[in-house]
């Protein structure tokens, strides 16, 4: 009930920020837009990290849009290699999938996360099919921003060791010795 | 015409050329060197960390700028064009070949023998094995002695590899650490040591990993070396008169109409297996109307490497992918092929994997999961039993078909022709290529049946050719060859080439370490002749 109290907070705060609102950088999500982005968060994270590492996971993901560089060199290959640059910033097609997910949620009742879980699914499921999002992208790939979101969640280092609950750390810094035992499991130090 | 004179010119800036100019340096000091490298230098290690952290969030590529978009080639594997060259993002593997190798002629009837001994060999590989500070243990099978130990004990197992090699070795085949160009106990030659960030592939943030570029820093710093860099050698110019090479034309980026003449008493061509054929058929004169150093014909033939078959085993052991995926487990058990034996040569490889094991969107039946259930779903996946990558490079033989050839479909911005190359095995191989498929899916099939195992798929063949070298292939005889074993040509007495375009055949393991340890060869015999 707490929660659902400050998400109402947030939401009637969210309505006033428009009179507030400065100008938005292309690459950044309007408030609003974010507050529906961490709402839907709640759905589509595992609930093993929590509220706080749910909103932390919506920080990291909007750090990321911020982040995001236009017509950058990406990974040329090896063994059959070709240049491919960076498309434009996801944002404002982000902001307008946010916009959409609101409305269809609305349509439906109210705020996507006050919704069944299998009214959620189904709006989903439609957004994933009009965006043509199949799989879960190996990185966000800027098709839709709740997949990417997930993909970029899923996909981390800190989704990895979730999985098996161990203290793996893919691709961060380690001690070579302290990938030579069994990892322990998070819950372990 | 601007004019750049020097004792020796190296054209082309990899890690060859560089093993080459500290060799050089240290036997002849004094001797004015100077490197002139096509692509730009990328020596900002200090924002290493963040392209890192790029490369695994954006895809971005960590080495900006290592490509000239208009100097491309048809078949070719990598882009990479700058400073270091391809090992800038190598993976630090240093697999020795072995005897066979070098005898293929003689004890199979097979392709041909190298013009150098084993023993010969040997010792540049225990040179080269120093210069690059290589981690690895001796290896299991008695028939690969070395003479010096390695630098450094063997990159120590992660938990994942001791139990692939728990499994893997029940097969009756011996497996060691894949021995590895990286800092492993402590830093060394200005780099640091190994954090296992696991991106050797991609970019190393602490430098661990041999990278060309802290070696060309120093050299650069201590005046050794004179680096040009952003300057295409379009053109290698002749005597009056002689069969001398006299100068390098080099076109600077930012310049194209000015030309600057690279002038020294000795040339070394160490642009690789691509552009240094590409380069001698591109200085075709009146004298030598088929291109440089090729009054054999042989230039841009007996393009080689090697190609490979994979597969994934799936086996009860639970492991956990991530801990350190660019390492690997090698065996040497079929390196060695009794004569008379059908002929069959490989390495055989094992790395962990996440294959099957990554989060998926949707279940089996096509719903959509979302949080926990996507969890869940992953969990139920990836901590019942583990993935293997399982790889095999076999003995590619080349025929005097398998070329590079200039193409004038393509060219950059001058006009010249771009190169195009198309492997092609010799008659041998081609027939072969069916039992060595065979067999290898015979010892995958042989090693996952340990712990309930089994191979997901058919193994499949690489559809080009990993590690590629040749194109100006050694030998003794001037009718058959482009260079002697030290890479001098035989046209020309002050023209070398050096590293992956010399070597005759591909082998079956990664070629890094032997196209140095050729290099490092080339160097004394240069400095011999100073």
């Amino acid at each position: 009930m707490k929660r659902r109290g400050a998400l109402k907070t947030l939401a009637s705060a969210a309505v006033a920020l428009p009179l507030l609102r400065v100008e938005l950088r292309a690459d950044e999500l309007p408030a609003d837009q974010v507050f529906v982005l961490r709402d839907v968060a709640a759905t589509v994270l595992p609930s093993a990290i929590g509220s706080k590492g749910q909103n932390d996971a919506v920080d990291n993901f909007l750090r990321w849009i911020r982040e995001y560089k236009e017509g950058v060199a990406l990974s040329h290959g090896y063994g059959e290699p070709r240049l491919v640059k960076s498309g434009p910033t996801p944002a404002p097609g982000y902001t307008k999938q946010l916009v959409a997910l609101q409305q269809a949620a609305q349509a439906r009742g109210g705020r996507f996360g006050t919704l069944s879980l299998e009214m959620r699914r189904q709006l989903l499921d439609d957004a994933f099919k009009a965006a043509d999002v199949r799989t879960l992208p190996g990185r966000p790939d800027g098709k839709h921003v709740v997949a990417d979101l997930m993909a970029h969640y899923f996909r981390s280092s800190a989704a990895n060791d979730l999985c098996y609950d161990a203290r793996i750390g893919r691709n961060t810094y380690r001690a070579i010795r302290v990938t030579t035992v069994r990892p322990p499991a998070l819950g372990r130090k | 015409m601007a004019v750049h004179e020097s004792d020796v010119c190296v054209i082309g800036g990899g890690i060859t050329a560089v093993m080459l100019i500290e060799r050089l340096a240290q036997l002849k000091p004094g001797l004015r060197i100077t490197v002139v490298e096509a692509g730009r230098s990328i020596f900002d290690r200090e924002n290493r960390p963040t392209y890192h952290r790029r490369a695994i969030e954006y895809g971005e590529h960590p080495w900006h700028g290592d490509y000239i978009e208009d100097q491309t080639a048809k078949g070719w594997i990598s882009m990479t064009m700058a400073v270091g060259g391809q090992a800038l993002h190598w993976g630090g593997a240093c697999n020795r070949f072995s005897e066979e190798d070098l005898r293929l002629r003689s004890m199979y009837g097979l392709s041909t023998d190298w013009p150098i001994t084993w023993t010969e060999l040997e010792k540049y590989y225990v040179q080269a094995e120093h210069r690059l500070n290589v981690a690895g243990d001796p290896s299991p099978y008695a028939e690969d002695r070395r003479s010096a130990p390695y630098s450094q004990p063997a990159m120590p197992l992660s938990y994942n590899l001791q139990t692939l090699k728990k499994w893997a070795e029940q097969s009756g085949l011996k497996f060691s650490p894949l021995p590895m160009s990286r800092n492993v106990t402590a830093p060394a030659d200005g780099r640091g040591q190994c954090g296992l960030y696991d991106t050797c592939g991609d970019v190393c943030p602490t430098g661990a990993r041999y990278s060309p570029d802290y070696t060309y820093q120093q050299l650069i710093a201590a005046r050794k070396v004179t680096l040009h860099d952003r300057m295409l050698i379009r053109k290698l110019v002749l005597a009056d008169g002689s069969d001398r090479i006299v100068a390098a034309q080099g076109y600077h980026q930012d310049r194209p109409n000015d030309v600057t003449d690279y002038r020294a008493k000795w040339f070394v061509l160490a642009s690789g297996q691509c552009w240094s054929p590409h380069l001698l058929l591109l200085s075709a004169n009146a004298r030598f109307p088929n291109g440089l150093a090729n009054r054999s014909g042989t230039v841009g033939r007996y393009m080689n490497g090697h190609k490979f078959i994979s597969a994934q085993a799936m086996i009860d052991e639970q492991t956990f992918p991530g801990q350190n995926m660019t390492h690997s487990l090698i065996s040497r058990e079929h390196f060695r092929c009794a004569p008379g034996a059908p002929f069959v040569r490989h390495d055989t490889r094992v790395w962990e994997s996440s294959a099957g094991k990554e989060p998926r969107l949707r279940a089996a039946d096509g719903r959509l999961l979302l949080g926990d259930e996507l969890l869940d779903e992953w969990r139920s996946r990836a901590t019942r039993g583990s993935s293997v990558r399982l790889r095999a490079y076999y003995d590619s033989h080349p025929s005097a078909d398998s070329r590079l050839t200039l193409d004038p479909s393509s060219t950059n911005r001058y006009g010249d022709p771009m190169p195009k190359i198309d492997r092609q095995l010799d008659a041998a191989a081609t027939a072969r290529e069916a039992a060595t498929l065979a067999h290898c899916t015979s010892v995958f099939e042989r090693m996952a049946k340990a712990s309930n195992g089994r191979l997901t798929g058919a193994p499949t063949v690489s559809d080009y050719w990993d590690h590629p070298a040749g194109g100006c292939r050694m030998g003794t005889d001037p009718a058959s060859s482009v260079c002697d074993s030290y890479g001098r040509t035989h046209d020309h007495e002050n023209l070398y080439v050096i590293g992956a375009p010399t070597l005759p055949t591909g082998g079956c393991t990664n070629g890094t370490l032997t196209f140095v340890a050729v290099s490092l060869r080339s160097a004394d015999r240069i400095a011999e002749g100073l």
